[in-house]
């Protein structure tokens, strides 16, 4: 038990995006609100994004910018957050489609339930 | 100047299309001059594709390097060219310039608009560079932001009609593509922590030296992976968002959806799987159990969804379920041979499927008729539509003398390379089961009295796209010579352990 | 909208608003931050004045046409900045291996041709942030 609480407690970013994925995940199955489907999907992203930076961290590092007057300082790792910047981009644009898709759906079926709009559809 | 040209090529490639992609909203009311330009960077993408196969076949399958920004291996971004890329890159090049010819004769009329069309080829040709970078990078991000601009390229594709239908397919799509892309990115987080190298080399290395320190994580990057990649090229359970997303979308939308998108995302799979765990760990792990598995239950399963639909589109879509899990069951099967089939089967069923796709929407668009039922007769009013039709039938069905008989023939060998009696008898039940979808539609088409309607084949360049499909289904099946040879390169290469 | 504190305050704030928007995109290769970032807030101020001005005057300010030229040469302005190092013999994005003068560590100038690819895409990032905008506002109206 003791050997858990410590991993947990030292790890705990890990854990952190883990709880996020599953609730993100859950969110996304579960709703048949196509917003919160959406919002779903994003806080699963959020969840990758923050075990990639936790990755890079180093506990007491100095942020990634080249220090003249202290040269033997210890740099946290910046590759996973600028390739998780990379994963923001990708996610606004995929938000940014998707609402427009919600939208349209919004005006042909007047709704944003997706069982709703199945059942319309079919009729 | 040819020179500079020939050592730029595999990145030329790639930002050919994605530049030309950016600079054609600015011509949209010409919509003749971006038509142009679209089937200019597709013919320019066939040359330049076959030009790198020619190059690397005379390299004896020594990859061709490319360091982006002169950055070397494990720093920068770097490009490899090998036989594998070169396969795919000739897959996507002699399918998209087709499709594009089609494409350009059709989609004013069916999306409704030259605006609207306007930003249908911006897609395809975002789809085309991100495919054409799936197949040269070596670099374990660039496959992640290349899969999301496909991915997005294709839920474009899907809801170009705009009609709500289509926004409906394409919503589920995202949904569940974008679920796909995190599982991915957060395999691709777990190989990066354990390995510390985004580079597919580097990390193959590394990886191989500390994973039996890290079994947990090796686990969680591959189900990750596994299951991303699977929701992208709808591996049978998780196939759920293609038959809506692929029959809602514009003809030559769903020839480019069913026949490419799904390969490279396969492709990509196929990287790294090979390139960075590696065969060794892959059956350290009884990987390849799982895959076959997967493999022979989508066939089936594909096929029996296929069988029971009747509008034409939705069967064709299923069809593709089941060829896709040819595709995985001749990884899981992991042997020379069936890898070879697995290649060979990719690239002719991208060919055929589009044959199939674009002959479907060319029937649907003359007769307004997507039901199988209602399709008597349409053989004698549409013959080199339905020709076209019937000839890539064929050779999905697998045929010999057709391309598709090699592919499934080369499974069978591997299969039979491996012991596999069960894996035997589901490749030969899915032949068998891919004639019992198809045939019917050509017995309708033929045999049954026609109605008096007034029904005629497409206008020229439709008519000039169709018959280069069905010319490369026959090219395929009849010298397959050196795509064969790629393919047998490409499958040796993925074999070697590291 | 017709709040006369916020129409006054945006009017005063907006401008520093963007001045520092296109300090974060110039200053992307020396300091945190970069063209992304700072073309989001280039964006936000051009949002914030639809949002408080209305859609009318905010498509004013950036036509569709500008948006839709910016997109497509922002892009292709990343292209060219790549082809330079083609053209000098190095490969593709090539920037100090091409002969580029990297001037002076820290400074303004430093990086090469890194600045000028960032000011494309802050330029880009902040159009399309506006055109993804105003293309919702329009179909909600």
């Amino acid at each position: 038990m003791r050997i858990l609480l410590d991993k947990l407690l030292v790890n705990y970013p890990y854990f952190a995006a883990m709880i996020l994925f599953i609730i993100g995940a859950f969110t996304v199955m579960t709703r048949s609100n196509l917003f919160k489907k959406l919002i779903g999907i994003n806080i699963m992203e959020s969840a990758i994004f923050l075990m990639f930076i936790a990755a890079g961290n180093i506990r007491g590092g100095a942020v990634p910018i080249l220090d003249e007057a202290n040269p033997q300082a210890v740099y946290i790792n910046p590759l996973p957050s600028a390739l998780m910047l990379t994963g923001i981009v990708v996610s606004v644009s995929v938000t940014a489609f998707a609402l427009a898709l919600i939208i349209r759906l919004y005006q042909s079926y007047g709704t944003t339930d997706a069982r709703r709009i199945a059942e319309l559809r079919k009729r | 100047m040819t020179t500079t040209i020939e050592a730029h090529l595999p990145v030329f490639v790639v930002i050919m299309p994605l530049f030309v992609a950016f600079i054609l909203p600015t011509f949209a009311r010409r919509i003749r001059l971006v038509e142009g330009l679209v089937t200019a960077t597709t013919v320019l993408g066939f040359l330049g594709a076959g030009y790198l196969a020619s190059l690397v076949l005379i390299r004896n399958g020594n990859p061709i390097s490319y360091s982006l920004g002169g950055w070397p291996a494990p720093w920068g971004i770097q490009l490899s060219v090998g036989d594998l890329s070169c396969l795919f890159l000739l897959m996507v090049a002699s399918v998209s310039l087709p499709v594009a010819l089609f494409a350009a004769d059709n989609m004013t009329h069916e999306v409704g608009g030259p605006q609207r069309a306007t930003r249908f080829y911006v897609l395809y040709l975002l789809l085309g560079g991100a495919m054409a970078g799936m197949a040269v990078t070596s670099d374990l991000f660039n496959v992640f932001v290349l899969v999301e601009v496909a991915t997005l390229s294709c839920c474009g594709l899907v809801s170009s009609s705009n009609q709500p239908r289509a926004a409906e397919a394409a919503f589920n799509y995202l949904i569940l593509a974008t679920l796909g892309s995190a599982l991915i990115l957060g395999g691709i987080g777990f190989l990066y922590m354990i390995t510390g190298h985004l580079n597919m080399g580097f990390a193959s290395q590394e990886l191989n030296r500390v994973w039996q320190d890290y079994p947990h994580v090796v686990w969680m990057a591959l189900s990750f992976l596994l299951v991303g990649f699977g929701v992208k090229s709808a591996l049978f359970p998780l196939h759920v968002w293609l038959p809506d997303a692929h029959s809602a979308a514009p003809s030559p939308a769903s020839a480019i959806l069913s026949g490419l998108a799904v390969k490279g995302y396969a492709i990509c799979l196929i990287k790294v799987l090979f390139n960075v765990f590696g065969i060794a760990l892959i059956r350290d792990l009884s990987m390849h159990r799982i895959l076959t598995l997967l493999g022979m239950i989508a066939i089936i399963a594909g096929s029996l969804f296929a069988l029971t639909q009747d509008k034409l589109k939705r069967r064709l879509a299923f069809s593709t379920v089941a060829q896709v899990g040819y595709i995985f069951l001749g990884l899981g099967l992991a042997n020379s041979m069936s890898l070879t089939g697995t290649l060979f089967h990719m690239a002719s069923h991208a060919v055929i499927k589009s044959g199939l796709f674009l002959a479907a929407g060319a029937i649907i668009a003359a007769t307004g008729k997507d039901r199988i039922s209602e399709m008597a007769g349409v053989g004698k009013k549409m013959p080199i539509t339905m020709a076209v039709f019937t000839i890539c039938s064929v050779s999905l069905v697998g045929i010999p003398l057709f391309s598709g008989f090699i592919g499934k023939w080369n499974l069978l060998l591997g299969s039979l390379e491996a012991g596999n009696r069960l894996a035997q008898a589901v490749i030969i039940l899915g032949s068998v089961l891919c004639a019992g979808y198809l045939f019917p539609i050509i017995r309708v088409a033929y045999f049954e009295p026609a109605p008096a309607a007034d029904w005629q084949d497409p206008g020229l360049p439709q008519k000039t796209a169709l018959i280069l499909l069905a010319a490369w289904v026959m090219i395929l099946g009849a010298v397959p010579g050196p795509f064969l040879e790629l393919a047998k390169r490409a499958a040796l290469d993925l074999l070697v352990v590291k | 909208m017709r709040d006369f504190i916020l129409k006054r305050v945006a009017a005063l704030l907006l401008p520093f608003i963007q001045m520092y928007g296109l300090y974060v995109i110039l200053h992307g290769h020396v300091s945190p931050g970069g063209s992304f970032a700072g073309g989001i807030v280039v964006g936000l101020a051009f949002i914030a004045f639809t949002t408080i001005y209305g859609l009318e005057r905010g498509r004013a300010k950036v036509p569709e046409k500008v948006t839709t030229l910016v997109e497509s040469y922002g892009t292709l302005w990343y292209g060219i900045m790549g082809m330079v190092g083609i053209f000098k013999g190095a490969p593709f994005l090539a920037n100090k291996i091409a002969g580029i003068d990297l001037g002076e560590l820290g400074a303004l100038s430093s990086g090469g041709l890194i600045g000028l690819i960032g000011l494309g895409v802050g330029i880009r990032v902040a159009s399309t942030m506006i055109t993804l905008f105003s293309t919702m506002m329009e179909e909600e109206s």
